[in-house]
């Protein structure tokens, strides 16, 4: 008889909660005490820890909120026969956080939310045929579709992506040579690359560097990523696969509130976060300046928009902005970017809020942020409590590691 | 069997005057075959030898095989739900319906059709038909096939009395009047469709004179002698294929049993039951054979057990054959294209 | 205008296209009769018998009264005993006049009988929208109709099929209901000279494509290859797949197109519940073409509403080639 895994109360007046994310897959074996999954309520978030050992599956979908002591997966002994789920199929009461399907989409969400996780993935049948083929978990493919629906297209990407060089994964990832001690994460922000830490990587240079480009970003293969939360899970995964204790993460922009989104969600394994000119922390962002970088094509039309990023803005030389151009040849990056912009900045909104998560933090956190940055407003650091450091430079703009490196470098070594 | 049949005169019956011996008595061994086929039937039935319902005859047969009396094998019927008699009076054979009673695979409708839809292509019957009215039209139809080419067939169209107030009653008469076709509308007014006696539901008295309103001639004759039957009918298939057009006769006779097997007979008297049975058309066409020296009292129980025997044979016949295949329940839905060639 | 030597091909109006092939099925055939309302000297509600009465006299063309119970059951009767009928509704709406010896009649005497006989009428149905005419005298019943075993329902959507699928029809042992649209009956197009078949069951791929399978039925064929060709300006490569036949369905050509496409838009005038591309739909669904889907199957129908009488109206309920071009694009373009 399979073990159930139930939705814990883990709160007086709670009444359930919401699975945000799965920590094993469906036919993964877990021991008992492993994280298992972490769950949000209305007043916290936590991680919940495997009751037994044995094979998962039946998993709740990600993003359902579930009544306490309703089950949430099922564990089952080596061997043992996996049919429909022992009890009725999670009971959800709704599904957030799901991208905003077109006017003419009518989900049934009870129905959606009903089917357990391990078929509850949304993909088309020639999809799954393709994956199967293939010999891809379809779990590791964003869907692009409506309703994050998983399409032939999607599942090409990841084989054309898998079948090109990429070390670690599918994330393109490099390391600073030396270093000692717990290393040091880099998320580089929207429409840049892992090069563009190099400017502060002389300060950092004492630990050991890890830098993840972000899908459709510099070395990394272009992903679909349909939202937020499928980037954000990628970088969680690509993290898992690091297979590190404990890390420091530094994120910029985009970077800062993928960093803060998982410091949220593996708070054990975060030593520290700093996180730069984040987003997430508000809906402003300048949606023309990310538009104007993602079309642009030629050098003239680059330019201007980045010295928008940028407080002295002759620090943007036509040599550093030809550097850029030519590092955004590639008229496929181009458009992956700027897929990835609609998705995350529709309309020139932050479609994510990550302001949940940063009042939850429990790693040191610092944010640093210019107050000059046209691209996203200083203001949002305000959202921040006492716990976390604030350091608001005057005369710099979005780019604070390019256009102060050596203040934000004596900084961060002073902490990491 | 007969002995010197009487001199004819004028006052001799119709069907004596105009059939021979021979004819007479295989008309009478006709309806003594119908109701004992459908006493077979109706026994069958409660044996739970046979499924679904039937529509019993019995006390109608005068109508069905005087009928019938004119045609020959060229000729069409279309019959009704009430059909077992029009079947066996166009010649059926007795086997292959109780077969098609039975379901099985020998009936004449390969145990597709049920009581309801037997038909004998051979011998000119259509088909009977599970529509009320639906035979109408369809006999039109066959009468139009027969004048554009130059067949000479007769379509004599069975309908009962429920029928004549269908729209299809009214369009098909229309019709075989406008274009003067060779079909005989033939109304068995039993006096009842299913509860609802005439009386209730039928403007007219005799079905007869709504003839009137189609320019055909219309005649009630009494349905449960064979005799006027054979009279009126003759005289309208002669006129058809004299290329004069339809004709509609009334045959008022009466069903003995109910409408089906589901009738609780809870809308006509014992008594008036009871009051038909009495002009049992059987008993009269024996009387007036044996009145007109055809026949003698001892030839009739001879006939009735040579009947018996055959209806006997026939059931035995229809136990013993097989059943259709389950694999073949969607065959002859459409025509083979093997069939193709012969059929166009 | 036919310098190659092939077989002479000329320029006619469906309409002109079917009375085509009623003049030749009358000329070689003495069985062949045509029965309908006002399809003598007025030549047909739509002019499509047109003159064949004075060719072929009273007899061979005739009138009906206004029966259609009773005139379908005399095509029937007639069809059952060695003619060869055509019987003609003056609208397709009539069809529920006569459903009785369409339905109980003309379908199933074969089957009742065992196989003793054939039913070889032939009816034609003119349908669907777009006249003006409202709610009884527009509608595309071809679904009532397709859902019953024994009869065979064909959709022509060009001149040329038009013809050949009517001289098919008078070949075939069975009884064949053609719905023609209304809207059709005035389009020109090439038509081959003398006798040929359109085959029964079988369609036409119109437009080669690999983005995405439209099978369209009748007039919605012509608008979806409309469609298809917008879509192209757009790199969208839409396949048309003209049904032609909606019982019994050319089944292999659908799901061929669709495992090679991965999607499927079915277009139909019809009312889209319960309608022809429902049954398309389940088709690909149940068969192994399902396993190359990339979205799910849409359907464009007609609305579940009667045809009103205002034109705006009329064209908002049945789809149009601005809303084909649409839905296609989305499903193409997995936003759907």
């Amino acid at each position: 008889m399979p073990t159930e895994v139930i939705m814990p109360k883990v709160d007086m007046d709670m009444a359930s909660g919401t699975i945000m994310a799965w920590h094993a897959e469906a036919g993964q074996m877990v021991d008992a005490g492993d994280p298992l999954f972490d769950i949000e309520t209305d007043k916290a978030a936590m991680e919940v820890e495997a009751p037994a050992s044995g094979i998962l599956h039946h998993l709740a979908p990600e993003g359902t909120k579930i009544a306490i002591g309703e089950p949430v997966a099922w564990l089952y002994a080596e061997g043992e026969e996996v049919g429909a789920p022992p009890s009725a199929a999670p009971a959800a009461e709704e599904v957030p956080a799901a991208p905003a399907p077109k006017e003419e989409a009518a989900p049934e969400p009870a129905h959606a939310a009903a089917i357990p996780a391990a078929e509850g993935l949304r993909a088309t049948p020639r999809a799954r045929g393709l994956a199967r083929e293939g010999g891809i978990d379809l779990a590791a493919v964003a869907g692009t579709g409506p309703r994050g629906r998983i399409q032939a297209g999607d599942v090409a990407a990841l084989l054309k992506a898998s079948a090109a060089p990429a070390q670690g994964g599918a994330l393109s990832i490099t390391r600073a040579k030396g270093g000692t001690g717990t290393p040091v994460i880099l998320l580089h922000g929207f429409a840049s690359d892992a090069a563009s830490w190099a400017p502060l990587e002389p300060a950092l240079r004492h630990r050991p560097l890890i830098r993840i480009d972000l899908p459709g970003h510099g070395g990394s293969p272009t992903l679909p990523i349909p939202d937020f939360a499928a980037l954000a899970a990628l970088i969680r995964r690509t993290f898992t696969e690091l297979d590190l204790a404990r890390a420091h993460l530094v994120g910029h922009s985009l970077g800062g509130a993928l960093a803060l989104a998982l410091a949220d969600t593996r708070p054990r394994n975060i030593e520290s976060l700093t996180l730069i000119a984040p987003a997430g922390l508000g809906p402003e962002i300048d949606g023309a300046a990310l538009t104007g970088i993602t079309r642009a094509t030629r050098l003239e039309s680059l330019a201007p928009w980045l010295r928008r990023l940028v407080h002295d803005e002759t620090i943007v030389t036509d040599g550093y902005a030809r550097a850029v151009m030519t590092a955004r040849a590639d008229p496929g990056l181009r458009a992956a970017q700027a897929g990835m912009a609609e998705a995350l900045f529709p309309d020139g909104v932050q479609a994510f809020d990550l302001r949940a998560a940063l009042a939850r933090l429990q790693a040191p956190t610092r944010i640093l942020w210019g107050r000059r940055d046209r691209i996203i407003p200083w203001r949002h650091a305000l959202e921040a409590k006492g716990a976390v450091a604030l350091h608001l430079f005057e005369n710099i703009g979005h780019l604070p590691q390019i256009e102060a490196p050596e203040e934000i470098g004596k900084l961060l070594a002073a902490h990491l | 069997m007969a002995g010197n049949p009487q001199m004819l005169d004028a006052n001799t019956p119709y069907a004596v005057r105009s059939y021979s011996p021979e004819a007479l008595i295989e008309a009478l061994r006709k309806m003594y075959l119908i109701r004992r086929f459908e006493e077979g039937a109706e026994d069958s039935y409660m044996r739970g030898l046979i499924h679904g319902t039937m529509h019993l005859s019995i006390g109608q047969e005068a109508s069905a095989v005087g009928s019938c009396m004119a045609l020959s094998d060229n000729d069409k019927i279309t019959s009704t739900h009430r059909g077992h008699g029009h079947c066996v009076a166009k010649g059926a054979d007795l086997g292959k319906m109780f077969a098609e009673f039975f379901g099985k695979e020998t009936g004449y409708c390969r145990g597709r059709g049920g009581s309801m839809h037997i038909a004998d292509v051979e011998k000119g019957n259509l088909g009977a038909n599970g529509i009320v009215g639906g035979g109408l039209p369809i006999a039109v139809g066959a009468a139009l096939s027969a004048k554009r080419l130059g067949t000479g067939a007769v379509t004599v169209c069975f309908f009962g009395d429920g029928a004549n107030n269908e729209g299809a009653f009214h369009e098909a008469l229309n019709m075989a009047a406008v274009w003067k076709l060779p079909v005989v509308f033939v109304c068995e007014n039993n006096k009842y469709g299913m509860s609802t006696s005439t009386e209730r539901s039928t403007a007219v008295k005799n079905v007869a004179e709504r003839a009137a309103a189609y320019a055909m001639p219309g005649e009630t004759v009494d349905g449960n002698d064979f005799s006027a039957v054979t009279e009126a009918v003759d005289a309208a298939v002669a006129r058809a294929r004299a290329g004069e057009g339809p004709s509609l006769i009334e045959n008022v006779t009466y069903r003995w049993r109910g409408h089906s097997k589901s009738d609780r007979n809870r809308y006509r008297t014992k008594e008036e039951i009871a009051e038909w049975q009495a002009k049992d058309p059987i008993a009269r066409m024996g009387r007036m054979l044996i009145d007109h020296g055809i026949l003698t009292e001892t030839d009739l129980p001879k006939i009735e057990e040579e009947v018996a025997e055959t209806v006997a044979e026939a059931i035995a016949f229809a136990k013993e054959s097989p059943d259709p295949k389950i694999a073949e329940a969607t065959r002859d839905v459409y025509t083979p294209a093997t069939a193709r060639g012969a059929a166009a | 205008m036919n310098a190659e030597n092939t077989p002479e091909v000329r320029t006619l109006s469906y309409a002109e296209a079917i009375r085509e092939a009623m003049d030749i099925a009358l000329a070689e055939d003495e069985r062949v009769v045509l029965m309908g309302e006002d399809i003598g000297v007025y030549g047909g509600a739509f002019q499509v018998t047109g003159d064949l009465v004075e060719k072929y006299g009273e007899t061979r063309v005739m009138d009906t009264p206004i029966s259609e119970l009773g005139g379908a059951g005399v095509a029937v009767g007639a069809a059952l005993t060695g003619l060869r009928p055509i019987f003609e509704f003056q609208f397709s709406d009539f069809a529920t006049l006569a459903m009785e010896q369409i339905v109980n009649q003309a379908a199933k005497l074969r089957y009742m009988l065992g196989g003793a006989v054939s039913v070889p009428v032939v009816m034609r149905f003119p349908a669907g929208s777009g006249t003006g005419a409202a709610a009884q005298h527009s509608q595309s019943l071809e679904a009532w109709l397709g859902h019953v075993p024994g009869l065979k329902v064909v959709q022509p959507s060009t001149p040329e099929d038009a013809k050949g699928l009517l001289l098919a029809a008078l070949d075939d042992p069975d009884p064949v209901m053609i719905f023609e649209h209304k809207l059709l009956y005035k389009m020109q197009g090439p038509v081959p000279e003398g006798r040929y078949h359109t085959p029964i069951g079988k369609a036409a791929i119109r437009r080669v494509g690999s983005d995405l399978s439209i099978v369209a039925t009748s007039i919605m064929a012509q608008k979806a290859i409309a469609a298809a060709d917008e879509l192209g300006k757009s790199g969208v490569e839409a396949e048309v797949i003209d049904l032609r036949t909606v019982r019994p369905m050319d089944r292999e050509t659908v799901l061929a197109s669709v495992r090679k496409t991965g999607r499927l838009l079915c277009v139909y005038e019809g009312v889209k519940t319960l309608g022809v591309g429902a049954e398309v739909s389940a088709m690909v669904a149940e068969s192994d073409a399902f396993d190359f889907l990339d979205a799910p199957i849409v359907r464009l129908g007609g609305a579940d509403a009667p045809i009103p009488y205002n034109p705006e109206l009329e064209k908002a309920v049945v789809p149009q080639v601005p809303d084909i071009v649409e839905a296609a694009a989305a499903l193409a373009q997995g936003r759907t």
